[in-house]
């Protein structure tokens, strides 16, 4: 091989070892707080869902002895107050966050019934959005923007997707749902 | 009748008088077409006004970040899938390719425009976390060389960062994906539909 091939050649093999060697996609890794202040913890943890610019993380975690709902701020590397959120008498699943982090919807079993529920960070007040559907509920998710919920229910033997307006609390009009 | 109003359409110039009934051999032809193209399943037929719900479970909606997409899990078409809504056309939108690329897909997640689903996949037995882009229409394994069972993922609004569960640790945790900075952010400013 000519001295001129040979340092094309070099050229090449080192930039394809340096492509390999690529720092992403990059896994954060499940890093634990003991002391229950962090992402992760001793206990179970579940149901994440990552803001804009992974600025938050939402999800749920039993570290607290019941199933409760956390937001934690990537940043800062912190928990986030979320009063008037949790009880020790409810287990909620499925979080769901609006980009600015106003909005939280999640599930929560209370007394063996479960409902949807809308969460305001700056009121620090909840809404039961589905207390007058007489059926079970679940995954519930709302649009970054804040607009939109959507759940799953299963008033007729099976899971069926609503969509709801946060702002009326009520189904979406027009909307076709029902199988033809 | 019909047979003659239809050749008429495509022929314009050909007599109506002039069509005959089709031969068996056609007839066969057609029959055996129509059950080929009903296989390939490349995905819901956009059609107009579709309904969102089917007689069959329908279920883990997410939301793109406008609220117009809804990505969620259906087992209509006899096989578990996942299909893309807009509530605003009232239709759904085609996804290529992925149908036929996943295997018993679970918890969709949308970024901003929809641009970006993740979801898991079974791959040889194992879940795997995976991203479909809208532009290349390919679905990307994020965990095929994870250590650790994976479910519910979660991409960003910008579609950067993936969050899911593992059981890296014998328990569930939360672990969190950084695409890093070169993947083509999906922001609302530069919608991709």
């Amino acid at each position: 091989m000519r001295p001129r091939h040979k340092i094309f050649a070099s050229i090449w093999l080192l930039s394809v070892l340096l492509a390999g060697c690529s720092a992403y996609p990059r896994f954060v890794g499940p890093n634990v707080d003991p002391s229950g202040g962090g992402l992760n913890s001793a206990y179970p943890e579940a149901d994440p869902q990552v803001g804009p610019d992974g600025s938050f993380i939402l999800f749920t975690s039993d570290r607290r002895g019941s199933r409760d709902v956390f937001l934690y701020d990537t940043k800062n590397t912190r928990l986030l107050d979320l009063p008037g959120l949790n009880s020790l008498d409810t287990l909620s699943e499925h979080p769901s966050s609006s980009a600015d982090g106003k909005w939280i919807v999640f599930t929560a079993d209370r007394q063996g019934t479960r409902d949807v529920y809308v969460y305001n960070r700056e009121t620090q007040q909840q809404q039961n959005l589905t207390q007058s559907l007489n059926t079970d509920v679940s995954n519930p998710t709302i649009s970054a923007d804040g607009s939109t919920i959507a759940f799953e229910a299963n008033a007729g033997g099976q899971w069926d997707i609503l969509v709801y307006n946060r702002v009326t609390g009520r189904p979406i009009e027009n909307l076709p749902l029902a199988p033809r | 009748m019909v047979t003659r109003t239809l050749r008429a359409n495509v022929l314009p110039g050909v007599p109506a008088t002039t069509t005959s009934k089709p031969s068996r051999r056609q007839r066969l032809c057609a029959v055996t077409a129509l059950f080929l193209l009903s296989a390939c399943g490349g995905g819901p037929v956009v059609s107009s006004r579709a309904t969102l719900n089917s007689r069959y479970s329908d279920e883990q909606p997410s939301l793109s970040s406008n609220g117009r997409f809804l990505a969620f899990v259906s087992d209509r078409h006899q096989r578990r899938e996942i299909l893309l809504y807009d509530l605003q056309a009232q239709q759904f939108v085609s996804l290529p390719n992925l149908r036929g690329l996943t295997f018993l897909p679970e918890s969709p997640s949308l970024s901003a425009t929809a641009r970006y689903l993740v979801y898991t996949s079974v791959v040889r037995g194992r879940s795997e976390v995976q991203l479909y882009d809208q532009e290349t229409q390919r679905p990307l394994s994020l965990t095929a060389t994870y250590d650790g069972l994976v479910r519910r993922p979660s991409v960003s609004p910008d579609g950067r960062y993936v969050t899911f569960e593992t059981s890296r640790r014998g328990q569930w945790d939360v672990e969190v994906i950084d695409r890093g900075p070169e993947v083509e952010l999906d922001t609302p400013a530069t919608p991709t539909r």
